[in-house]
């Protein structure tokens, strides 16, 4: 925190009124969201490259910065079980963890996710056995199935901004929200962050409201005991009812939230796909940031950001595509393998645009942390000019 | 002249048609214990028979909240639910884990333990029937040596290895209050559950479970069989406070093993001719296990 | 394709039994088979189901059966529990397990099938009482109704049963051969079980009501309703329930008194309604308190923990609590008129009994002092004479009119009476048989009479050695009474001293007493010496075969013969009764109407007709004096009793009475026993009568301890609207566990 300098709160580049810049780095960014957003309950568990995340927290709490209840848990088994017991007593829950961690915590995932709590999980992505710590979205992607919102951000400052969306998200509709960022090319940058102030977020994102659900010492309840056949299915059709309801929530909280803040957010981001567009690549996280650069090159070369993962945003995607060609290749690039055909983002993108005639073409870049360059998105870019194969790895 | 129904329980806080079996010791270590308890209290449940006996969806057993979770961190589960009523301003509502054997002695050991070890304010209460009853009879760590379960089958076959002693892992966690109860021992039983309710922490109470499917006993004679287990001092009663332990009950005379044991079925084939020396080892082991309670019991007083 | 359904309960063999059937058929002949339970939560003694599918074709369903043909039950008491016959197709079958008659069951569905496989399992040892396993035997009657090959099945379920496959079988045969309603038609399920006949399997029709789409209830899953919504009562087999039993107190005592009411309301220190309870059966307490052998105490069942309850004590205090009652006279209501021979126990207990319901009843006493027995064969050190004759004199207040110096007959009071009791006890002591014995020997009761009524101390010196044969009451107060006249009494006795008839702690007192005892020595002989004193020939016994009392025979050990020379033999060996009562006629003397020839009935009861006790006597009383009652009002009388269930030690669950010391009575030993007749036994004081009776077990008698309600796992146990305890058998799930813990047994388990 040290190495963290306070500038003016009026930037003469790019400022936000009543904010603070900060140089700083993700994971610190993912923290000051968890302070912000005014969170009662942190359980934690260290895990490389998460763990500067906790730390943090525990330094803010230790502080007096942060008033949250923050425990040394025994596990990321047992993190979100206690982030599940303390939602589940009406507590607005913040942690992060990742790779193995997540892995680890996948029962407890599905179970937050189905007794319908807003909690709000960092993960900072990472592969499995054998051994790797560094940028991969195997674990975040491999977690899709857990009835979670998953959002991945492209830089720091979109983590901090989506985390605070996100409590809006999950305390509206009922639903935990995982935001994801990556190993070292954001957990450990530092850049610029523009820190809100905090009665600016407050006024955003009002204290927590107990909603009836929680736990009442006055009214017994029971929570989440054995569900016969013939009700189990009903649980889902109004969970499934609520996932409706996402895409358009998220978008509807990014507007707010940009003439709240002033930046700008979407479910999915088109760059430079129109008519003449032949090529979109279809990133997520901070590989879209380089691919922006490289596509300056490319006129003909478009670029789909995907933010909201989960529930896929299949409406915004369709959007966003409604002018590109239908000769036009779309490039998925993947930072994930998840033993499949395809990876993650081009099993979505087919679910997605299923019966367009778009080509659809995978590349694998950048697993197990590799480094995603500049050339290696030209390279992407060649290889889908050139008949490239159904998946290509880079 | 008016009778004056002088019961244990004044304030019943369980309601009648849980799915227990006949004789179950859940149901009647839960009526007692909600009943001290009272309607204000969380209970966190692993998977275990309770979360079954205590009402599927849209019946709930207790006057009193049950929040279900995962077999392997009920004690984390309870961390949290703790926290956000402390956050709420409600520490006096007690958080309860109702968990079995098999949670507490396997699969979620090291949840309890982390719990234990932050001293977490929670009241743990370990069931223990000595197997996963809820799966069918299955050998958990907790399982007697010369039980037969589906695990350990055979028409010869039995567990050869010795059960987990969790009041010495307990004990090692240098907590408040741990204590072991009988269901043959009611007065002794409550009276430690008021106990642990006077004091904040960590507090773990262990009662020995009668279940008959389980042991293949007569359901009528669910306590019998608990009764016999303290007097043959195959279930000690005995309070831990931090390192200091006492013997609550010394059985007045020797009672062997074999009078508790015959009584169940799942010893059967220790009782089988060939096997005279492993009744003499559980015997012996028993013999030890108080030998050493006594020591520590005695350290304790000095 | 044949569709079957089942219904049971958790735990009887269904599912197992299901699947047998399913290997039976695939043995049987060419056959696809399915079966499988329906998977629930539910625990032993639950409902369950169970489905099968036996087809000639490939089955293409694999969905739980709705519409089967063919319904088995398990468990008779499903058919109010359970829709079994929920979407049974139409001339579709039912097969119950009953012992009932097949009638009761007509009407539920067009054919109906039984067979008794409970009863032929239990008959073949098959599970137990409470969970019977049926399944074999269901088997067998599937087999028949289907007519299958019983021999197939049999094969397969020896196979596939994990114990005594032998028993199985055998019922699987037994119930082949039990099955009621075969004269139904099974063509239905045959042809269904054997069509190849390719046609799409009949599907009903579906329902397009919405799936509970949209309801915010199912939103969070979270719910508060109550479990109790929940009947559990229905997975039931045994059911507990609250009772009275019988003590072994109570039932042992000849009166018939209720003792453990008495020592109940004698531990609430209710003297007054304790002593109203004791007067119900025995008008002798004071008497009895000190001299019954006390039936009651020797079968209490504290005996297995501790000692028995000191209900003697008890017993005596109330008794003499009784001095202080006003006793009122009882008027005569009935024409009847009843003259009792005999002012013993017996006697005097019939008049009362008689007097109380409104006879005049007179009592006839040979002697000049009433009492008999009680008067003439207990020593006033056992039994005062104050007391004797208060007790005595409470009767006479009644209206019972005593009259003494009456030595009378049958055909002395026929003129006067309507009815006659002849209780005149046995006071004629029996004989040795031995030569010289008429000389030499002393008569034992006849001794203790006259010394008693006349003091008349048969010539017994100071320093005198006496020799009393015998080992019953009468040779123990014998020779105390010896002791008191400064004779130094030794008891011969051909058995030994655990064999004694005599009450153990007059035996212990006589002992303590300074009384000397020879076991196991009969005499054979006497004979004078020329110093004029007698030389008792004796042999050594020992103890052979068991006789019909159950005691070991004595056996003579040829070659023991010896001598022993005293100054006075004295033989208490038995008595019998006086004939003359009978007007010289040979009459069975039993308990209630002779057939002597006479004017009016002649009824006898006592010691004459009974037992040898007061007790006893009070007892046979009891019983004359209703007979006669019941004769006058041309009832029926018999003697004939339902024998009550009595609460033993095995039935009490000793874990929850602690050890506790017996109160025993301080016994009086003076110094100088000669001419001291003083009663040596002391009474207790209230405060140790109070403690001493919340001893009591209270066999058979709730106490409320409220185990039943504090151990109940199902929280099944209430009090109802009327204060009582109760048992909600809507939850009741039958583990039993209140029964066990019952302390004192006063719970039944019983199948419902």
């Amino acid at each position: 925190m040290e190495n963290q300098i306070k500038e003016s709160k009026t930037s003469t580049v790019r400022g936000f009124p009543r904010h603070t810049k900060k140089i700083m780095k993700g994971n610190f960014a993912a923290s000051e969201a968890a302070q912000l957003c005014r969170v009662d309950f942190v359980p934690a568990y260290p895990i490389t490259p998460q763990t500067t995340i906790i730390e943090s927290i525990a330094d803010k709490v230790a502080k007096g910065d942060m008033d949250a209840n923050y425990v040394n848990m025994d596990s990321e088994h047992s993190v979100f079980a206690a982030a599940m017991g303390a939602a589940l007593g009406g507590s607005r829950v913040f942690t992060a963890t990742a790779g193995q961690g997540l892995f680890y915590s996948h029962e407890l995932l599905h179970a937050i996710a189905h007794f319908r709590l807003p909690v709000v999980a960092c993960n900072v992505g990472r592969p499995s056995i054998p051994w790797n710590i560094w940028s991969d979205q195997t674990d975040s992607l491999a977690q899709r199935d857990t009835g979670w919102v998953h959002y991945y951000g492209e830089s720091s400052q979109e983590v901090l901004d989506t985390i605070i969306q996100s409590y809006i998200l999950a305390e509206t509709l009922d639903l935990p929200v995982m935001v994801v960022l990556d190993a070292f090319y954001q957990s450990h940058t530092s850049e610029n962050i523009w820190i809100p102030d905090a009665d600016l977020v407050d006024e955003f994102l009002p204290s927590k409201k107990l909603k009836g659900n929680e736990i009442d010492p006055g009214k017994p309840k029971d929570f989440g005991g054995l569900v016969p056949p013939e009700h189990y299915g009903k649980f889902n059709t109004e969970y499934w009812d609520d996932v409706l309801k996402v895409e358009d929530l998220s978008e509807k909280i990014a507007r707010r939230f940009e003439s709240h803040f002033g930046r700008k957010y979407s479910n999915v981001e088109a760059v430079n796909i129109n008519k003449n567009t032949k090529i979109v690549l279809v990133t997520i996280s901070s590989i879209t940031t380089t691919a922006r650069g490289v596509i300056k090159k490319y006129p003909d070369v478009g670029l789909l950001k995907l933010r909201l993962f989960k529930p896929f945003p299949k409406k915004a995607v369709i959007e966003a595509l409604k002018d590109l060609p239908e000769d036009a290749i779309i490039a998925n690039v993947e930072r994930n393998f998840l033993g499949d055909n395809e990876g993650a983002i081009m099993q979505e993108m087919q679910r997605a645009l299923y019966g367009t005639n778009y080509k659809m073409h995978d590349f694998y870049a950048g697993v197990g942390g590799k480094d995603v360059p500049p050339e290696t998105i030209e390279k992407i870019i060649f290889m889908a000019r050139n008949n490239p194969d159904y998946v290509n790895w880079v | 002249m008016e009778p004056s129904f002088d019961f244990l329980i004044k304030d019943e806080k369980v309601f009648s048609g849980a799915l227990s079996c006949r004789g179950c010791g859940w149901s009647l270590l839960v009526r007692h214990l909600a009943s001290i308890l009272g309607e204000e209290t969380v209970y966190v449940l692993p998977a275990s028979c309770f979360s079954i006996i205590s009402g599927p969806y849209p019946l709930n057993d207790l006057k009193g909240t049950i929040v279900h979770t995962v077999f392997a961190a009920a004690p984390a589960t309870a961390t949290g639910v703790r926290a956000a009523l402390d956050r709420r301003g409600r520490e006096d509502v007690p958080v309860v884990v109702l968990a079995g054997d098999g949670s507490t002695f396997d699969i979620g050991l090291q949840s309890m333990s982390g719990a234990a070890s932050r001293g977490e304010n929670i009241l743990y209460i370990v069931n223990n029937n000595g197997a996963y009853m809820n799966t069918g009879i299955q050998t958990s760590t907790a399982t007697p040596y010369g039980a037969v379960t589906t695990t350990n089958p055979g028409a010869k076959g039995f567990k050869k290895t010795w059960p987990k002693d969790l009041m010495g892992i307990i004990a090692a966690h240098n907590l408040p209050y741990a204590a072991t109860c009988s269901l043959a021992h009611l007065d002794d039983f409550r009276a430690k559950i008021e106990k642990a309710l006077s004091i904040k922490g960590f507090r773990l109470l262990m009662i020995d479970g009668p279940c008959p499917p389980g042991h293949k006993t007569d359901p009528a004679d669910s306590i019998q069989i608990a009764r016999l287990a303290v007097e043959t001092k195959l279930f000690p009663l005995m309070e831990i406070e931090h390192f200091d332990y006492k013997i609550n009950y010394r059985p007045e005379k020797f009672v062997p093993v074999e009078e508790c044991m015959k009584m169940q079925g799942r010893f059967k084939n220790v009782f089988k001719p060939g096997n005279e020396e492993v009744l003499k080892d559980i015997q012996a082991h028993t013999d030890n296990h108080w030998k050493r309670l006594e020591a520590l019991a005695a350290m304790s007083e000095n | 394709m044949l569709e079957i359904r089942g219904h049971a309960r958790g735990g009887q063999g269904m599912v197992t039994a299901f699947e047998v059937l399913a290997k039976i058929f695939s043995q049987l002949g060419d056959y696809e088979v399915q079966s499988f339970p329906a998977f629930g939560v539910e625990r032993t003694g639950a409902p369950i189901q169970a489905f099968l599918r036996v087809a000639r074709k490939e089955i293409l369903n694999r969905s739980n059966v709705y519409h089967p043909h063919f319904i088995i039950v398990f468990d008779e008491s499903l058919l109010d529990q359970v829709p079994v016959f929920d979407g049974l197709k139409e001339g579709g079958s039912l097969l119950l397990n009953t012992d009932r008659p097949i009638k009761a069951f007509k009407g539920q569905c067009d054919k109906v099938y039984t067979v008794p496989a409970t009863k032929i399992s239990l008959d073949l040892g098959l599970g137990s009482k409470s969970l019977p396993i049926v399944n074999a035997a269901m088997i067998g009657a599937v087999m028949r109704i289907l007519d299958a090959d019983v021999e197939i099945a049999k094969k397969v379920v020896a196979q596939n049963v994990p114990v005594k496959p032998e028993a199985n079988v055998k019922s699987t045969q037994v119930a082949f051969e039990s099955v009621v309603g075969l004269d139904n038609s099974n063509e239905l399920l045959v042809e269904a079980l054997n069509t190849t006949v390719e046609v799409a399997e009949e599907i009903p029709e579906f329902s397009l009501e919405e799936n509970g789409h949209h309801d915010p209830k199912y939103k969070v899953p979270v719910w508060d309703e109550p479990m109790s919504k929940n009947k559990t009562g229905n997975w039931r087999l045994l059911t507990p329930s609250y009772t009275t039993k019988t003590p072994p107190c109570s039932h042992n005592c000849p009166a018939g008194t209720n003792v453990r009411e008495f020592v109940k309301l004698a531990g609430e220190q209710q003297f007054d309604a304790a002593l109203d309870v004791i007067f119900e059966h025995n008008p002798f307490p004071s008497i009895c308190g000190r001299v019954c052998p006390h039936f009651c105490e020797q079968n209490c069942n504290r005996n297995s923990l501790d000692k028995g309850v000191n209900i003697g004590a008890i017993e005596r205090f109330l008794g003499d609590k009784a001095k202080d009652r006003v006793v009122a006279e009882v008027p005569v209501t009935q024409k009847e008129k009843v003259a009792v021979i005999g002012s013993g126990p017996a006697g005097l207990t019939a008049a009362l009994r008689l007097q109380k319901k409104g006879y005049a009843t007179t009592v006839f006493e040979a002697l000049p002092k009433a009492g008999g027995m009680m008067r003439t064969g207990i020593p006033k050190f056992r039994l005062p004479d104050e007391v004797l004759d208060r007790e005595i004199a409470d009767i006479e207040k009644t209206g019972v009119k005593i009259e003494l110096n009456q030595r009378k007959k049958v055909a002395d009071l026929e003129a006067d009476f309507d009815a006659v009791i002849t209780a005149v006890g046995s006071h004629i002591g029996s004989s040795m048989y031995l030569n010289n014995e008429e000389d030499l020997v002393t008569e034992g009761i006849s001794f203790l009479r006259e010394f008693k009524l006349f003091g008349d101390r048969k010539g017994i010196q100071k320093g005198e050695e006496v020799a009393v044969i015998g080992g019953g009451n009468t040779a123990i107060d014998v020779s105390r009474t010896l002791l008191r006249l400064g004779a130094h009494p030794t008891i011969f006795y051909r058995r030994t001293s655990e064999q004694m008839p005599a009450i153990a702690h007059e035996v212990e007192e006589a002992y303590q007493e300074n009384v000397q005892f020879e076991f196991l020595k009969a005499p054979i002989s006497i004979h004078k010496t020329s110093e004029g004193r007698i030389e008792l020939g004796l042999i050594n016994m020992e103890l052979g075969e068991k006789d019909a009392s159950g005691r070991r025979k004595p056996v003579k050990m040829e070659g023991s013969e010896h001598v022993v020379i005293v100054d006075r033999v004295v033989a208490a060996i038995g008595q019998k009764f006086d004939d003359f009562v009978f007007n010289g006629v040979e009459v069975d003397p039993r308990q209630g109407k002779t057939d002597l020839p006479s004017r009016v009935p002649v009824f006898c009861a006592g010691d004459m007709a009974w037992g040898g006790t007061v007790t006893e006597a009070i007892g046979s009383g009891n019983k004359v004096a209703e007979e006669v009652d019941a004769f006058f009002k041309k009832e029926p009388y018999t003697h004939e009793e339902v024998l009550p269930e009595v609460v033993l030690p095995d039935d009490i669950n000793f874990a929850y009475y602690l050890p506790s010391a017996r109160h025993d009575n301080k016994v009086y030993y003076p110094k100088d026993f000669y001419e001291n007749f003083t009663e040596v036994v002391a009474p207790l004081k209230a405060e140790q009568i109070t403690n001493e009776a919340s001893r009591c077990l209270s066999c058979g008698d709730c106490f409320n301890c409220y185990n039943c309600f504090n151990y109940c796992p199902d929280a099944a146990v209430h009090v109802d609207d009327h204060g009582r305890m109760r048992i909600d058998y809507d939850y009741c799930k039958g583990c039993g566990i209140c029964v066990t813990e019952c302390p004192c047994s006063s719970m039944n388990f019983s199948l419902s």
